[in-house]
């Protein structure tokens, strides 16, 4: 049986470690049943430093060295790669998750240590490869879903990798394999609500993989139905996501009662008091069932005793739950539904209250629909947590002014996102030009600079520069539109735009965006 | 099984977890002044004070 290792590697340094990792606890448990070794080093949970990293890839003879993450955890693997390759010769390297899956070859292309990447979906995959390992068989391209160097050193895509059809088979994830209470469970605190913020036993679940929409900035992993292998320009193959005209989607969801059934097995294993659902949207997935999902799960959420009751210290039983929602796709009916099973909180995506910037958005969302749903949701008495965005494209003064009226009229504190052209995206694929010429050509740079969207990266907004974009935030947050009037004017000066006319360069570009580079070449084999 | 290293057996080695020390006062002072930067709240970041530093005559 293969002897295998995953790291978990360190992401959002500025913040404590918040969440198990999904994906990587679901993969511990699928290997665990297949009957194979596995050992977890959770990086970003003990932060420990290097010597301890050090340590855990010196702990055995590893066959196997697994990691993944999102596309922000590069630096962390990066260095971890480093040091398995040169302290394990011997183990096969194997990284996954978004940050591979978003663009396989220049990943593959940045680090030559990893000797096989899996592109998607890993649930099927990765046993696979474990079940290779213990045949002692290294043809990557053998094993659909997986990227890997030929002899020459090329890169070779195997054939991709066909979802799971049914979520249900599944196994829970293995949380026994993270630091629960010596790290997790004291970073429960979530500052969504006050049930959020009490919560003293938080555990994260994902009760369904994809989203019908096409919001912009978004990437699905490659587990939404989103990837597609399509033919490149030098006859090779590409792993191709979202873009205009071109949008695929495969949408599952778990059966209620398996959600809530693996809700009760944490409560009584682990006494749980607050879930998070991690899903791209609940509300999605409601409407894609026809509107049965969520009430169902709502209802086995009272039958296992689940819903929560308050003691008069503000302490309750019971397990009080949050999640995503979206503006057009959410009802009264169902608000108030979750909110007697429990639910105290949910993400809205309203992204900007500007008519313009949303039609152009692609979340079939309006400024009308965030209003309608923000006063369901707090009717109901749930919190909706208003997520906002400025330098959209097409992101202009009186967009902004939108988004500021907004705010005023809603009573929303908010210190907005920048948009973020994050690998993967359709803004990604858009604005790859624009990107490389922000980070003089160098795509790496711009993969490890990337934050959690609250600090500026690359800018796609045609009117405002990052600078610009910095301090109009700073600007709006305190509600000053004396200067934001003031620097318009110096702003059409600057751009030659007469009063009168719209204050925008869209389609056109501002400066910061405009220097033409030529695209990387990148060569890559077909599997045969 | 180690506590660091989480898993169905028992490694050849055993991973061990550095003594930490404890937090001293100026890195807790620190911490808790970068929390509410801002205004009159600001402060030398002791560690980082590059000492040889001359500014050009």
């Amino acid at each position: 049986m293969a002897k295998v290792l995953l790291i978990n590697p360190t992401v959002r340094e500025e913040d404590v470690p918040r969440h198990v990792p999904y994906g990587m606890a679901l993969l511990a448990a699928i290997a665990i049943k297949a009957g194979h070794l596995v050992q977890v080093y959770d990086e970003n949970a003990w932060r420990k430093g290097d010597a301890v990293t050090r340590q855990v890839l010196e702990a055995d003879d590893w066959d196997l060295i697994g990691l993944g993450g999102i596309t922000t955890a590069y630096g962390a693997i990066k260095k971890i790669v480093g040091m398995a390759r040169e302290i394990c010769p011997r183990a096969v390297i194997t990284l996954g998750g978004g940050v591979l899956t978003s663009m396989p070859q220049d990943m593959m292309d940045f680090l030559p240590e990893v000797d096989v990447g899996v592109i998607g979906e890993a649930f099927v995959t990765f046993p696979e490869m474990l079940d290779m390992i213990d045949a002692g068989n290294r043809d990557w391209k053998k094993c659909n879903g997986t990227i890997s160097r030929n002899a020459e050193g090329k890169l070779v895509l195997s054939p991709m990798r066909a979802l799971i059809p049914e979520l249900d088979v599944l196994p829970y994830p293995a949380w026994d394999l993270f630091p629960l209470e010596e790290v997790y469970f004291k970073n429960s605190e979530s500052l969504y609500s006050e049930e959020g913020m009490m919560a003293q036993r938080r555990l994260d679940i994902n009760g369904s993989l994809g989203c019908s929409l096409v919001c912009k900035f978004c990437f699905h992993l490659g587990i939404a139905g989103d990837m597609r292998y399509e033919e490149a320009k030098d006859g090779g193959v590409d792993v191709a996501f979202d873009r205009k005209g071109s949008y695929t989607r495969t949408i599952r969801y778990h059966s209620p009662e398996y959600i809530v059934k693996m809700v009760k097995h944490a409560y009584d294993t682990y006494k749980i008091d607050f879930i998070a659902f991690i899903d791209e949207n609940l509300m999605t997935m409601d409407q894609y069932s026809g509107r049965t999902w969520l009430k169902e799960i709502c209802r086995l959420w009272h039958e296992y005793g689940l819903a929560p009751k308050k003691n008069p210290d503000g302490t309750w039983t019971g397990v009080y739950w949050g999640g995503t929602s979206h503006a057009s796709l959410c009802t009264q009916e169902i608000l108030k539904i979750m909110r007697e099973a429990g639910c105290s909180q949910l993400v809205y995506g309203y992204e900007s209250f500007d008519q313009s910037v949303m039609k152009a958005l692609g979340k079939g969302a309006t400024p009308a629909n965030n209003i309608r749903s923000f006063f369901w949701t707090l009717e109901a008495g749930i919190r909706p947590i208003p997520n906002q965005i400025i330098g959209f494209p097409n992101e202009t003064f009186d967009s902004l002014r939108a988004d500021m009226d907004a705010w005023q009229k809603l009573g929303i504190v908010v210190k907005p996102h920048f948009a973020t052209p994050y690998p993967g995206s359709e803004w990604y694929t858009m604005y790859r030009q624009h990107i490389l010429q922000q980070y003089k050509g160098d795509l790496e740079r711009f993969i490890l600079d990337l934050g959690d969207a609250s600090k500026s990266s690359a800018i796609i907004c045609h009117n405002f520069n990052a600078i610009e974009l910095v301090g109009l935030r700073d600007m709006m947050m305190s509600f000053n539109w004396r200067r934001i009037d003031e620097y318009e004017k110096i702003w059409r000066i600057n751009h030659r735009i007469p009063d009168g006319k719209p204050s925008t360069l869209y389609p056109g570009f501002a400066p910061h965006m405009t220097l033409d580079l030529p695209e990387p070449k990148l060569s890559l084999a077909t599997a045969g | 099984m180690s506590d660091l290293l989480k898993g169905n057996f028992k490694t050849k080695n055993e991973v061990v977890a550095p003594e930490v020390a404890e937090e001293t006062l100026e890195d807790r002072f620190e911490r808790t002044a970068l929390k509410r930067l801002g205004g009159s709240i600001a402060f030398v970041s002791k560690k980082k004070v590059m000492w040889e530093f001359k500014p050009k005559s």
